[in-house]
């Protein structure tokens, strides 16, 4: 299991410095980020000489051998946007999204799995309707519309929660549950129909006939088999969110996480900022990838690692 | 386990109670949101939407402007007098101090030039202050600037000038933990989250009535909205039009963005002064106010400035909306219906810009042309309204201008060297050349005049309209925004 894991940290090396090699390259592709800078009637001259000082008037390959070279100090760079270190930056702002992201993951897995294990019970009936109806709304409703309603229905009608910002607890309820609904959709489809399948195998019927409680046959049998479906689906729940969903739910929100700061820096070409935020995203999903291999084998020790 | 639920309702109504107690002792104090956070709090780095928010209230400039928009003292103890024409002497208000205790004189001066204008600052403002050459003190409140040569601006250049503290500026804190002699101080910048200011209670301008302000940044309009309808916001900035009818109270200003289109007279289809005046009779200006800025928007008088800019004209009047007039004059040019005619712009970097350019190209083609409209990325856009070699025969652009000062605007988009101006007009240039240099103020007013009806004569630019800033206030608090569009908190009172 050593090997293992160590083989999989090799390969998520790899997978990290592709990424950066690609984000490196397509975001000094695309437009100039120091006339993004400027007010729009700076000359030419001051463009040119703040280009240079910020040493993006070199060649890409001299620019990455910069960066690789601040990478091995341990930094990033200093952000163009900010002025400061960039790793600065993205470490102010990753607990924040942690935070967000584990709270909505751990609400859709705590309502995904009963509501998915109650539809898969009597499919076809009442119960499965109203859930299958109801996964179908969480996972079709775009987050960006989802987050307003939730404001406009909770802070600005009822007045229960505040709309955005992060000063209290109570500011993540609303944006971790924008960002769990669509997890709960498809997470519980997920759980229902691998309950399903399972429900009918021979050795559910077995213990059903033999006279054990339905809730144990259900709660411990079936849906230990059926957890590793949804496992996978929870790791790629939990990678989506990191990397994509949560810039959108931070927008909205006024969260400060790592999805606005990748949405500042986009938005101002901050390709140093963009560079670490991406670099630290593809850290945490090649160890969430990590972590769900490990689950595997615990949750069905059949599995092996050869 | 009872009474671990217990122990958890107990928490929650202590949580709840303590909210509502912060809020009651709210009484002077007030929350606004903001469009984004500042970058830097470095009043000479950079100027963004979030940084002048913040710190125009922090920081102040040896000349103020009234809400009207008149220049007037601030730090400075009288308007400055000429030493000769490229030498200004300030003399300084006595006993004003720094918030940290720094005393305001002429030193501070002397610093926030040399600062300012210092290569290794990097600053993104130098534009501004491109004809400075340095300050020199000559008693502990006198200065003399001096300057590369006669500049009309200079005043308006001074306004925007904001006075630091000569020793604290050099401190590596400087640009997290401002230090000015404003209205108000910072009490913590929770980057992320919020800024918070109190009053600075040794303020030689007297006490304001607001004592405690926090700034939260909320980059999406809706959720600006909601906060502000929520009661969480007393004030937000840039308030889209479509959501006018939903906010408590609206406060606006005519605002500093002028969209324009820069046609080309220099040379092809444009290059006849005939068209040019056709692509103006051709749009219909007041709907365009109408209908894509909610009304929201005031017709320009055919020129790229407001009314209390100095150097508008105030006997100019926009090109009527008159379709017929438009194709004759298109005919008398002959040029034949179906002609094609290429219209940039971009989209995303300004209120509407693409709109605006769609808007435009629709008008146009009613006059019967075949427009050919391009929305470029921001980018390749700059790079077609910034490039001397071919100038683009129509390109969008929305002016801003900041120092309400005409040079600004002529010098870039009227004087044929200018950076994004498309004519060849050796007495335009002139014009404006003349007025930068001349310290009679009536006889500039006069030049600048000169230049603008040119302009408009010449029909330089499809003219359009200037967009008014919006801002959504909760009933409880009332301001008045000046014409320089600073976001000023001592002006504000709560009920």
């Amino acid at each position: 299991m050593g090997a293992f894991i160590i083989r999989r940290l090799l390969h998520g090396i790899v997978i990290v410095m592709g990424v950066t090699i690609v984000v490196f390259v397509a975001t000094r592709m695309v437009g100039d980020p120091v006339r993004m800078m400027l007010p729009i009637d700076a000359s030419e001259e001051q463009a040119s000489t703040l280009r240079r000082q910020l040493g993006l008037d070199k060649p890409i390959p001299a620019q990455f051998v910069d960066f690789v070279g601040s990478l091995t100090k341990g930094n990033f760079g200093e952000s163009l946007w900010q002025r400061r270190p960039a790793g600065e930056i993205v470490r102010e702002r990753t607990p924040n999204t942690l935070k967000l992201v584990f709270l909505s993951m751990v609400v859709a897995v705590f309502l995904a799995i009963p509501l998915g294990a109650l539809a898969a019970l009597k499919p076809g009936r009442g119960s499965d309707h109203v859930t299958v109806v109801l996964s179908l709304i969480g996972l079709s409703v775009p987050q960006f519309w989802l987050g307003l309603v939730l404001i406009v229905v909770f802070s600005v009608e009822l007045g229960w929660l505040p709309t955005s910002g992060s000063d209290t607890p109570w500011h993540l309820i609303l944006p971790a549950l924008t960002l769990a609904l669509p997890t709960v959709g498809r997470l519980a489809m997920i759980v229902r129909s691998s309950m399903v399948d399972e429900l009918n195998q021979p050795y559910t019927k077995t213990a059903v006939a033999k006279g054990m409680p339905l809730r144990r046959v259900v709660g411990v049998h079936a849906l230990r088999n059926a957890a590793i479906p949804a496992t996978t689906m929870v790791g790629w729940e939990l990678i989506r969110a990191l990397a994509g969903y949560s810039v959108v739910v931070e927008v909205v929100f006024a969260w400060p996480g790592l999805g606005q700061l990748a949405m500042q820096a986009i938005q101002r070409h901050d390709v140093v900022l963009l560079q670490a935020v991406v670099f630290t995203i593809a850290i945490m999903v090649v160890l969430v990838n990590l972590t769900m291999d490990l689950l595997y084998k615990w949750i069905d020790p059949r599995i092996s690692f050869a | 386990m009872i009474t671990r639920f217990r122990l958890l309702i107990s928490f929650l109504v202590v949580v709840c109670l303590s909210a509502t107690v912060t809020r009651s002792a709210q009484a002077q104090e007030i929350t606004i949101a903001l469009g984004s956070e500042p970058t830097t709090l470095d009043p000479q780095v950079r100027q963004d939407g979030g940084e002048r928010a913040v710190n125009d209230n922090i920081y102040e400039t040896l000349i103020a402007r009234t809400v009207k928009g008149e220049l007037v003292p601030g730090l400075a103890a009288a308007m400055p007098t000429q030493v000769n024409a490229t030498t200004w002497r300030f003399k300084l208000r006595p006993n004003v101090k720094f918030h940290n205790g720094e005393p305001f004189n002429a030193e501070s001066v002397v610093a926030t030039i040399s600062r300012m204008l210092d290569p290794a600052l990097k600053s993104e403002n130098l534009s501004y202050f491109n004809t400075l050459v340095k300050a020199e003190k000559v008693d502990d409140l006198t200065v003399d600037v001096y300057l590369k040569s006669p500049d009309s601006v200079f005043l308006s250049r001074m306004y925007w000038m904001k006075i630091i503290p000569a020793k604290y500026s050099a401190d590596g804190s400087f640009a997290s933990k401002p230090v000015g002699t404003g209205p108000y101080k910072l009490v913590e910048w929770s980057r992320g989250e919020r800024v918070v200011l109190s009053v600075n209670p040794d303020y030689w301008g007297g006490r304001p009535q607001i004592q405690k302000v926090t700034f939260k940044f909320v980059q999406e309009p809706g959720t600006r909205l909601s906060g502000l309808m929520a009661k969480e916001f007393d004030l937000i900035t840039n308030l889209s039009p479509e959501f006018v009818k939903r906010v408590p109270k609206v406060a606006k200003v005519e605002g500093l963005e002028h969209p324009v289109i820069v046609l080309n007279a220099m040379s092809g289809l444009t290059g006849d002064v005939r068209v040019r005046q056709a692509l103006n009779y051709a749009v219909d200006k007041k709907a365009l106010a109408e209908k894509l800025f909610g009304g929201h928007a005031r017709v320009d008088d055919g020129q790229v400035l407001s009314p209390t800019w100095f150097g508008y004209d105030p006997n100019l009047k926009a090109y009527p909306h008159d379709l017929v007039k438009a194709k004759q004059l298109l005919k008398e040019a002959g040029v034949a219906p179906g002609t094609s005619i290429e219209l940039i712009g971009t989209s995303g970097r300004w209120l509407k810009d693409k709109e605006t350019t769609e808007a435009v190209a629709a008008y146009w083609t009613e006059a019967g042309l075949n427009v050919d409209v391009k929305i470029f990325e921001f980018d390749n856009y700059l790079k077609r309204l910034f490039d001397r070699q071919t100038r683009p025969m129509a390109i969008y652009v929305s002016h801003a201008n900041p120092l309400l000062h005409a040079d600004r605007t002529l010098s870039d988009y009227y004087l044929k060297t200018g950076r994004g101006s498309s004519n060849a007009d050796d007495m335009l240039a002139e014009l404006v050349n003349k007025a930068r240099g001349e310290t009679d103020s009536g006889k500039q007013l006069g030049l600048y005049h000169q230049a603008v009806k040119r302009g408009y004569d010449n029909a330089l630019f499809s003219y359009l309209v200037g967009i008014e800033l919006l801002y959504g206030v909760n009933n409880r608090l009332d301001w008045v925004p000046g014409v320089d569009t600073r976001l000023l908190i001592k002006d504000m009172k709560l009920k």
